[in-house]
């Protein structure tokens, strides 16, 4: 079982997707219509690359301090899916845009 | 026995004589039947080949422009193109929803549909293919769809299922969020939306995505007012629907019948959602329910006119004020959206089907079993296959289900629907539907009657 979840968190980065209200996306709409929100998730382990090596060597010989940097590629949307209309509680409609992700890859 | 045996000999004839009315091919049935031959387009396409048919239809042209059906037809010349094209391709011609070159196929069907019929008719024929199989795609679609939401919290609003499963396309999200955004989006401090731009977008969704997702946001069924509210909200009414004044529905037919794709699918919808009984003429509720959908973005735009569950009241945006001594006619083209029992049921019918488990609960019990020599089979030949179906079970569903949710519904007037179903089917005779037909299949049905009638006489003298 250990296995499984240590294997789960080792994906590689990719798109997911959820079921969820307008609500529960905490934008500040009142409204209990369910869209897909789909999101970025996995590791980016192959996409190192030799700034990242050498960003994180350099900064253990402690020649970085104080700013704040980040020494692994990151899994986060390349684009966003089309905009989202819904009518919420009121009765009024409203559209927001790059709500779901569209495309992933390591950044 | 001779007697007996001259009897089975006349009704077998009588059958023939029948199957034989409803095979004949579509050209004597004026263009009403269910198998049209040709698409007005393609029609032109092969009168221009001809020479004396495209003159005589270039001919028809110039004699339509400007002038009224009088005076064409006291035209010698004119009158001479009319009778040449009735010979042609393009007589009976229609045209597909969403077809190619829709609008250059509906034009010509027009001109020569204008040059035979004057276009003063109270109804006019939909120019547009009969749709042949009632129980299509959106209909089972929806249920398919609608089975797979197990959630009871939901199973309160289907409207805000229907928006779900909406939602959960990427097709359907992207046209909804399309006209909903083009809809919402204020101009300036003086015009609150482009009513242009939204109702071209409302056409653009209602073209292209599937009706089973489509009709489930229009129709869905509702048992509460939020549920209503959020149906009557659908084509975003603040932009598409309302305006400042209301104009005169006349006024504003005319306007409709100014224009091409207006006029044609209000004869559409003319054609598919007249009442007949408590039923539609056409007994296809898919296909009123099309030509409703059909007029949505256009000048006769219909909605719901409140968020009332259980009474839902359908009518484009207009009045009767001011008709003069138009009125009754006036009266007359608002009551077949606002008092119209086959968009009613249609609608209802559409609601029972979605939800699976309802209609499993009710097995449909047909209200009465006609022997088959005047059931509806006979009375209308063309229509035998489309039928079936929803014949014997939807319109009882509708019912039987009305009646049992009787508690949140105004009892005395849906009782009264389902009595007169059953009163009315008993003395249902081809002859009596003829008269509530419309032209073209009148013909071909009147037909079949005096057929009837005269086996009839002729059994008797055998007696």
């Amino acid at each position: 079982n250990r296995m499984k979840r240590a294997k789960a968190r080792h994906k590689p980065c990719s798109l997911k997707e959820l079921e969820v209200t307008i609500s529960e996306l905490g934008l500040g709409y009142n409204s209990d219509e369910t869209v897909l929100f789909r999101y970025c998730s996995g590791t980016c382990d192959s996409a190192v690359r030799n700034y990242d090596i050498s960003l994180k060597h350099v900064r253990s010989m402690r020649k970085i301090r104080k700013e704040k940097v980040r020494a692994r590629p990151c899994c986060r949307p390349l684009s966003y899916d089309d905009d989202v209309s819904f009518l919420d509680t009121g009765n009024r409609y409203y559209t927001v845009n790059e709500v779901s992700a569209k495309e992933c890859g390591c950044v | 026995m001779a007697r007996a045996g001259l009897l089975g000999l006349l009704l077998a004839l009588g059958r023939v004589f029948q199957a034989w009315a409803g095979l004949s091919p579509p050209a004597t049935l004026d263009g009403h039947g269910w198998q049209s031959p040709v698409d007005c387009a393609r029609a032109n396409e092969l009168c221009a080949a001809e020479p004396g048919c495209s003159s005589s239809f270039r001919t028809l042209r110039q004699c339509l422009a400007g002038r009224d059906h009088n005076t064409l037809l006291g035209n010698k010349e004119c009158r001479l193109a009319l009778e040449v094209l009735q010979g042609s391709a393009l007589h009976g011609c229609r045209c597909r929803r969403r077809m190619k070159k829709e609008l250059s196929c509906l034009q010509i069907y027009w001109s020569l549909h204008l040059g035979l019929a004057g276009g003063a008719e109270f109804y006019e024929a939909s120019p547009y293919e009969p749709i042949s199989s009632p129980l299509s795609d959106a209909f089972r679609l929806a249920s398919i769809v609608s089975g797979t939401d197990s959630a009871a919290a939901s199973r309160s609003n289907p409207c805000l299922d229907a928006a779900k499963a909406c939602n959960l396309s990427n097709d359907c999200k992207k046209l909804r969020s399309n006209y909903i955004s083009t809809c919402n989006k204020e101009v300036s401090a003086t015009e609150h939306c482009n009513r242009r731009k939204c109702r071209k977008a409302l056409r653009h969704f209602f073209d292209r995505v599937p009706s089973a997702y489509s009709y489930r946001l229009l129709f869905c069924p509702c048992k509460n007012q939020a549920c209503a509210e959020r149906r009557r909200q659908t084509i975003v009414p603040d932009c598409s629907y309302q305006e400042r004044e209301k104009p005169n529905c006349l006024t504003l037919r005319s306007h409709c019948r100014a224009e091409t794709f207006c006029r044609s699918r209000l004869a559409d919808f003319h054609t598919n959602c007249q009442t007949f009984l408590t039923s539609c003429s056409r007994d296809n509720y898919q296909a009123c329910l099309d030509s409703y959908t059909g007029l949505i973005g256009l000048d006769l735009t219909p909605n719901y006119v409140d968020a009332s569950f259980s009474n839902p009241v359908i009518s484009p945006w207009c009045s009767c004020q001011g008709s003069g001594n138009m009125e009754e006619e006036c009266e007359k083209f608002l009551k077949d959206f606002t008092e119209n029992a086959c968009l009613r049921n249609a609608i209802q019918a559409f609601g029972n089907g979605t939800d699976l488990t309802f209609s499993r609960k009710a097995p449909p019990q047909p209200l009465l079993t006609l022997p088959p020599a005047i059931g509806r089979a006979s009375a209308l030949p063309y229509s035998v296959n489309d039928s079936s179906l929803v014949d014997n079970t939807s319109v009882s569903i509708t019912c039987t289900s009305r009646q049992e949710s009787g508690a949140q519904v105004n009892q005395s007037k849906e009782q009264s629907l389902c009595s007169s179903e059953k009163s009315l089917t008993t003395a249902l005779m081809p002859e009596q539907k003829t008269l509530v037909e419309t032209k073209g299949s009148g013909n071909q049905l009147s037909f079949t009657g005096t057929v009837s009638a005269v086996l009839f006489l002729l059994v008797k003298m055998a007696m």
